[in-house]
């Protein structure tokens, strides 16, 4: 690992978007081997209170399976939109994300957020790196999150693709949920992501979008959280993203609890065959 | 007589959260909120993760409509396993008591071998309901069948009609507040100013002592920052007290302010329930014994009796079933609705006119030993989110009988809205 670097406060991602929005063209195939902390950070219960309640996480002091992840995100952003980063922030497609919780944690616990990127590949359909992020408090490692990103452009057909993802699960469905047109926004207040595509249908068509579509980690977030309590101790899921989630929209919720881990995803209620995303849960640390 | 039970209803333990005050900490928390924190709380003390449970048995007072299922969706929210079955009850500040006897019962009876008794209210995240006149108006708008309809439904709608209401804590019946109710019985029996002073003071003298004493360690899980009962004022003295304003009752004569009557609060509270078999299986050792229990009614309307003075005719009918007198208990548990509650009650059972007239006894039930009530705080100090007062009494009872040893009893009185009163009996284990 390169250089750490320190911040007392997320940096903002509108700044960080504006940013990346007007940067050149980036290339190269090195990584920024810097490792972006946040350091010290104490959990704002009321912030915690309005993306439990978005994400239908109970409303408690168990900091929810996905929650340390928009800790992170902003330090993601800030190191993608750097020069030095090879691949163009925007039109970054988050494509698969793993988590794992060690320890049920609670917003008493000062968390320590580290950032670096690795793992930067050829895909058949582009190049993909891995945003890693680790939390700890008082130097105990609670929680790791991986976000994989596909930059889209010239592939390499014979690169590896990675794990496939298991098939989601067919049935009824064991819910089914409305999504308002203005999720994007809802969740954008309080992750901070204000990429334009999850905003309005206006910004989303500006950047090649039919409608504005749902930030992926609050369609991760609300399958984890109804799956049960179990997801805030200690965890690990595994998410894929396929298609998105067009607003305002229709969603069913598809579980197949016989299988180990248990698998869940995400479907169009109109349109079944039209998958959102599969993710794996595995509860039995 | 005493009734013959085939076995004996077990209190295991207990969890609530601590109790905010109205537009405190739990401001924007939901009864559904804080009773799932406090049901997880009591499971997680007690490894009940994935346990499937005879029953769970909640309720709120002030509770939305889409809340039908409060109960149900807690435990659905727990990590309780999601074949255990709930039920909500509404008996206003009786919910949490009635509960406990409901729950057990049924494990007497052997139709359950475990379960949850409960409570929650917030006074904060109250329903919004509109005018009466705007609700009519409303609902027909909406089974209008034709735009036309609709247009004509609409324009019936006049600016007077807005308006929004929340439920307010007063007698439908009547028309008055629950303190001005009491009030009126605090002048009728003669309840001084000081000696509601006093009580006020030693409630929240009682309950700081308790949790400088570690006593609520293993009954409370804290919530949303909050470690403590938010209203609880460890140097309150009945100087200070002496120095408010009265606010219920009117002229020379009012003696109820703020400081003896209990504020709006938010919160929730849980006991758990067991045969004696269940407990042994599960290694959990047995607090208290749930004896028996009774609720009473008083007709309030015309005049007749005080609105919270039903626990006065409870206890003596609970007592004479178990052929005890009122002397014979270590602990005595007043729900403190208004200090005037528990000193109007105490004075009843004092006074031979009322046990003869009003009781049809022979004479009075007598004086409890002071020293014996409340001891470790009562709603003044606490608080009291209404449906979870009963579940704040019960768990602490039930461990301060076990602290005393096998064969101590404790009385629990509970006056409630309505004009009733619900009373249990608690041996210790």
């Amino acid at each position: 690992m390169g250089r750490q670097e320190t911040f007392s406060s997320a940096p903002s991602l509108a700044k960080v978007f504006v940013r990346a929005a007007v940067a050149g063209k980036k290339s190269g195939s090195t990584l920024p081997t810097s490792e972006l902390v946040l350091a010290g950070h104490a959990v704002d219960r009321a912030h915690l209170m309005d993306y439990q309640r978005l994400c239908g996480f109970g409303v408690d002091d168990v900091l929810p399976h996905t929650y340390p992840h928009i800790l992170g995100f902003p330090l993601q952003a800030e190191l993608m939109a750097r020069k030095a980063f090879p691949l163009p922030l925007v039109g970054l497609v988050h494509v698969e994300n793993t988590i794992t919780v060690r320890r049920t944690l609670t917003a008493d616990d000062v968390l320590d957020v580290a950032v670096h990127a690795e793992a930067l590949r050829e895909h058949p359909k582009g190049r993909q790196v891995d945003l890693v992020t680790e939390v700890t408090v008082a130097g105990e490692s609670v929680w790791s999150g991986r976000s994989t990103y596909l930059a889209r452009g010239r592939g390499n057909p014979d690169a590896e693709r990675g794990a496939e993802p298991p098939a989601i699960p067919t049935g009824v469905a064991a819910a089914q949920w409305s999504l308002p047109g203005d999720l994007g926004r809802q969740y954008a207040a309080v992750s901070g992501d204000v990429n334009p595509i999850h905003l309005h249908a206006l910004t989303a068509k500006a950047m090649g979008f039919p409608k504005a579509i749902a930030h992926g980690m609050w369609t991760s977030a609300r399958v984890l959280a109804a799956l049960g309590r179990s997801v805030n101790g200690p965890s690990t899921s595994h998410v894929w993203f396929k298609k998105p989630v067009l607003l305002p929209g229709r969603v069913d919720l598809v579980v197949d609890r016989t299988q180990s881990p248990v698998v869940a995803g995400l479907r169009a209620t109109r349109r079944p065959e039209t998958e959102h995303l599969v993710l794996t849960l595995d509860t039995r640390a | 007589m005493t009734p013959t039970s085939p076995r004996r209803a077990a209190i295991l333990g207990g969890n609530r959260i601590p109790f905010a005050r109205q537009f405190g900490p739990y401001a924007n928390a939901s009864n559904q909120d804080m009773f799932t924190a406090a049901l997880e709380g009591l499971v997680a003390r007690h490894g009940l993760g994935g346990e499937r449970l005879g029953e769970v048995v909640g309720g709120a007072v002030i509770k939305h409509s889409r809340d039908f299922n409060l109960t149900r969706e807690a435990v659905l929210g727990s990590s309780l396993a999601p074949e255990t079955t709930a039920y909500d009850v509404q008996q206003a500040c009786g919910t949490g008591l009635e509960n406990a006897l409901l729950v057990s019962n049924k494990i007497k009876l052997g139709q359950i071998e475990s379960g949850i008794a409960g409570g929650v209210d917030t006074a904060s995240d109250a329903p919004i309901m509109v005018t009466e006149k705007l609700r009519r108006k409303l609902l027909r708008i909406n089974r209008s069948k034709t735009t036309v309809d609709m247009a004509k439904s609409a324009l019936r709608i006049r600016p007077g009609d807005f308006g929004i209401e929340t439920p307010a804590n007063t007698e439908p019946r009547t028309g008055l507040s629950m303190g001005e109710h009491m009030a009126i019985t605090a002048k009728k029996w003669g309840i001084t100013r000081e000696a509601q002073d006093e009580l006020a003071a030693l409630s929240h003298q009682n309950l700081a002592a308790a949790y400088e004493r570690g006593f609520f360690d293993d009954l409370m899980t804290s919530y949303l920052g909050l470690a403590k009962d938010q209203n609880l004022r460890a140097d309150s003295t009945v100087e200070k007290l002496a120095k408010l304003k009265p606010v219920f009752g009117k002229g020379e004569g009012a003696t109820m302010t703020a400081g003896n009557s209990t504020p709006l609060t938010d919160g929730a509270s849980a006991v758990l329930l067991g045969s004696e078999e269940w407990a042994a299986e599960h290694n959990l050792p047995v607090q208290a014994w749930l004896v028996d229990g009774e609720v009473a009614a008083v007709d309030y309307v015309h005049g007749d009796e005080g609105l919270l003075m039903a626990p006065a005719y409870a206890v003596p009918r609970l007592l004479a079933r178990q052929g005890l007198s009122l002397q014979d208990f270590d602990y005595y548990e007043i729900h403190e609705a208004f200090a005037s509650t528990v000193l109007s009650t105490m004075k009843a059972w004092e006074d031979e006119d009322f046990c003869r007239d009003r009781l049809g006894l022979e004479k009075p039930l007598g004086s409890i030993d002071r020293s014996k009530l409340n001891v470790n705080g009562s709603s003044l100090a606490a608080g009291h989110p209404f449906a979870a007062t009963g579940g704040r009494i019960v768990a602490s009872l039930a461990k301060m009988l076990h602290e005393k040893g096998p064969g101590s009893r404790g009385l629990i009185s509970i006056c409630a809205a309505g004009g009733q009163g619900v009373v249990a009996i608690l041996e210790g284990a």
